[in-house]
């Protein structure tokens, strides 16, 4: 599905990602794990898009198309999903006004009807019980005042809501309670399906109890310098990045 | 160039073409005062960012128009805007073309807009006419039609009262004077509605004082959507007593210069000023709202928040004053003034003034300028949103704020139709 080539990318001349390589089939859940400064943010953002990064070599393939042709909304509209490690507050813009229009542009790219309010009502208060979130966040701006917790969630509401076929879920973990994280943790593992692929980019292995990835990855410098299975992200726990790093240089 | 100025031997010569009637010696008084004063400049402080020039062209090319046509001026006829937007904003309207009251409207609404209103053609007193600035005296000096509106004590509306500026060049300069008289605890709604229903240049002058007696409550929402090549001055002055309220949202939509004076003065303790302002600028454009706020005593409380887009070229101007007199105790005052800058050519002059003579007072501002977030932008992109729909989600979130505090929630539909419409123009003009 998703096909990562010797990627390189750099922000304000600084290379952050310097040949990175990267293979997701459908149905796979991978864990991207790696020190801070690693790139493992700067990778979720270059697949979503993010225009502040510059592309210096390398290719990204989804579904076998030239992903970084392609705009961050087409990107979005094609199945791709980002959760931010930092979910933006949108004062003023409903949360339900964005839902609703955010499922409506990819229905429309696919060329079918747009969802009515019934309809729309109904998927969201069943996807926002499953994740215990109270039904009044539909009226709320966007993550407007949102705790740190409620923010996760509201992420995981709108993957949920678009069904991706590749989801990146940036720190989704982080600033999270352990009652927030088991909420998180059930939405994501509610959506895993044959179908669909899942990245989670974390720092801690924490997350890794709760959604078990089938493959493990490290990243350290801008590279992918060990991958594995779940096995893995249990090794680093308990010797650090540090002999990763030392592994990588040797 | 050289800013013209209102020649003052065509208008006096303009204004003895006209026939006597009830306002002849206030009009001539006022050309008599208006002589050594003339209208405003960019050196005066208050006018520094709005020039003026372009409305005393205009000025000067109407007066010579009334002395060629011995005073005549054409009556103008009812547009399908005017039936639209008094079917979408459920009042009881009064139609005021080119500054004259059409008849039958008013006639038709005396004693059906609410126990204990009455509606009236202006009765010209000189405790009206208390105003000497230079466009105060410019309107009554070729002044030909007004309005009162009188609520008796404990007086409600079912209906707010709409007041339909509806002016055409077939005038190219109108004045409009409305003088609303509000008793002892009554209630009083207003919509005023500013429109152009012909395209073409114009320069309209408007007065409006509104008087609040003890325990009285006035809600004036004003409607702004003129022409491209429309110039506006208009100056609204309120009089609090005790425990009065005066509830004030202003959107200003279109129209190439517009100027708003909103003049509050508390003069009774208990009493409260809310101004909301909303204003979209694009092109050319220019928007000036000047507003003062006097505390004269205290407790009493004010509260005033203005945002403004501005696309293209445009610019515009926030000066809110706040005035706390001595011995005013137990003000407290907010005002906020936040700016949504779609283009790097678009400019906005903000500035609060804080006169504090008190000692016990809470006086709060704050004034913003700022772009659309890009952060904001791509986290919409990330959800399949195109970059214009993203662009207009967070600007018409950022104006929908504003209808928040809408006093005469009538017009709200009305009001985000009108919005959402001259958003689309500013974020096509945007970039």
């Amino acid at each position: 599905m998703l096909e990562v080539k010797n990627l390189k990318a750099s922000i304000v001349g600084k290379e952050i990602l310097s040949g990175l390589n990267l293979s997701v089939a459908a149905g796979e859940v991978h864990a991207i794990m790696g020190p801070n400064g690693s790139g493992k943010s700067t990778l979720a953002q270059v697949i979503a898009g993010q225009t502040d990064y510059e592309v210096t070599d390398g290719s990204v393939e989804f579904l076998g198309k030239d992903l970084l042709e392609l705009e961050t909304e087409e990107r979005a509209r094609e199945g791709i999903f980002l959760g931010f490690q930092y979910p933006v507050e949108i004062p003023g813009v409903n949360n339900a006004y964005l839902l609703k229009a955010a499922v409506n542009a990819k229905r429309k790219h696919h060329g079918l009807s747009e969802i009515d309010a019934f309809e729309f009502l109904k998927l969201a208060r069943e996807k926002m019980a499953m994740l215990g979130m109270d039904q009044s966040f539909l009226n709320r701006g966007v993550n407007e005042g949102f705790s740190g917790g409620e923010k996760k969630r509201n992420e995981i509401l709108q993957m949920a809501m678009l069904e991706p076929l590749l989801a990146i879920l940036d720190e989704t973990d982080s600033g999270l309670d352990i009652d927030a994280l088991k909420a998180v943790a059930n939405g994501v593992n509610s959506l895993r399906d044959p179908e669909r692929a899942i990245v989670l980019v974390t720092h801690y292995q924490r997350l890794l109890d709760y959604i078990e990835p089938d493959y493990v990855h490290v990243l350290s410098g801008g590279r992918i310098v060990r991958s594995g299975d779940k096995s893995l992200a249990l090794e680093l726990e308990e010797r650090g990045y540090e002999w990763v790093r030392e592994a990588a240089n040797a | 160039m050289k800013a013209t100025g209102l020649n003052q031997d065509l208008l006096r010569a303009a204004v003895e073409e006209f026939p006597a009637d009830e306002f002849s010696a206030a009009r001539s008084s006022a050309v008599a005062k208006l002589a050594g004063v003339g209208f405003p400049t960019v050196g005066d402080e208050d006018w520094k960012y709005t020039n003026l020039g372009l409305a005393a062209e205009i000025s000067n090319g109407w007066l010579k128009t009334i002395i060629a046509n011995h005073g005549a001026i054409a009556e103008q006829s009812n547009s399908e805007q005017v039936a639209m937007i008094c079917q979408e904003i459920d009042a009881h309207w009064i139609i005021i073309q080119n500054g004259i009251i059409a008849s039958d409207s008013l006639a038709e609404l005396d004693g059906q807009a609410g126990s204990g209103i009455s509606l009236s053609k202006l009765e010209f007193a000189d405790k009206d006419d208390a105003d000497d600035d230079a466009m105060s005296l410019f309107n009554v000096a070729l002044l030909r039609d007004g309005l009162r509106i009188t609520a008796r004590a404990n007086a409600t509306t079912d209906k707010p009262i709409g007041i339909l500026l509806a002016d055409s060049p077939s005038s190219a300069v109108t004045q409009t004077r409305i003088v609303i008289d509000v008793g002892d605890n009554a209630h009083l709604r207003v919509v005023e509605y500013n429109l152009s229903v012909d395209p073409g240049r114009q320069f309209t002058n408007s007065v409006v004082q509104a008087n609040l007696a003890s325990g009285a409550t006035v809600d004036h929402v004003r409607i702004q959507n003129r022409a491209d090549d429309h110039v506006g001055v208009n100056k609204v002055t309120v009089n609090l007593d005790r425990d009065a309220s005066y509830n004030h949202n202003s959107f200003d939509l279109g129209g190439a210069l517009t100027r708003n004076d909103v003049i509050t003065k508390i003069a009774g303790k208990g009493a409260a000023v809310n101004l909301n302002g909303l204003y979209l600028a694009t092109g050319t454009q220019h928007i000036d709202n000047h507003t003062s706020i006097l505390h004269l005593v205290g407790p009493s409380t004010s509260e005033e928040e203005y945002r403004g887009i501005l696309a293209g070229s445009s610019q515009c101007v926030f000066n809110g004053k706040v005035i706390v007199s001595p011995g005013a105790d137990g003000t407290d005052s907010r005002q906020s003034n936040h700016n949504l800058l779609l283009s790097d050519r678009a400019e906005i002059d903000t500035k609060p003034e804080l006169e504090i003579y008190a000692d016990d007072v809470k006086c709060a501002h704050g004034a913003t300028v700022g772009q659309l977030d890009e952060t904001a932008l791509f986290y919409l992109r990330t959800r399949g949103l195109g970059m214009d729909e993203a662009r207009k989600m967070i600007t018409r979130a950022f104006a929908a704020g504003t209808l928040s505090t809408l006093a005469v929630t009538e017009c709200q539909d009305h009001l985000a139709k009108v919005l959402d419409q001259r958003l689309d123009n500013l974020i096509g003009d945007g970039q």
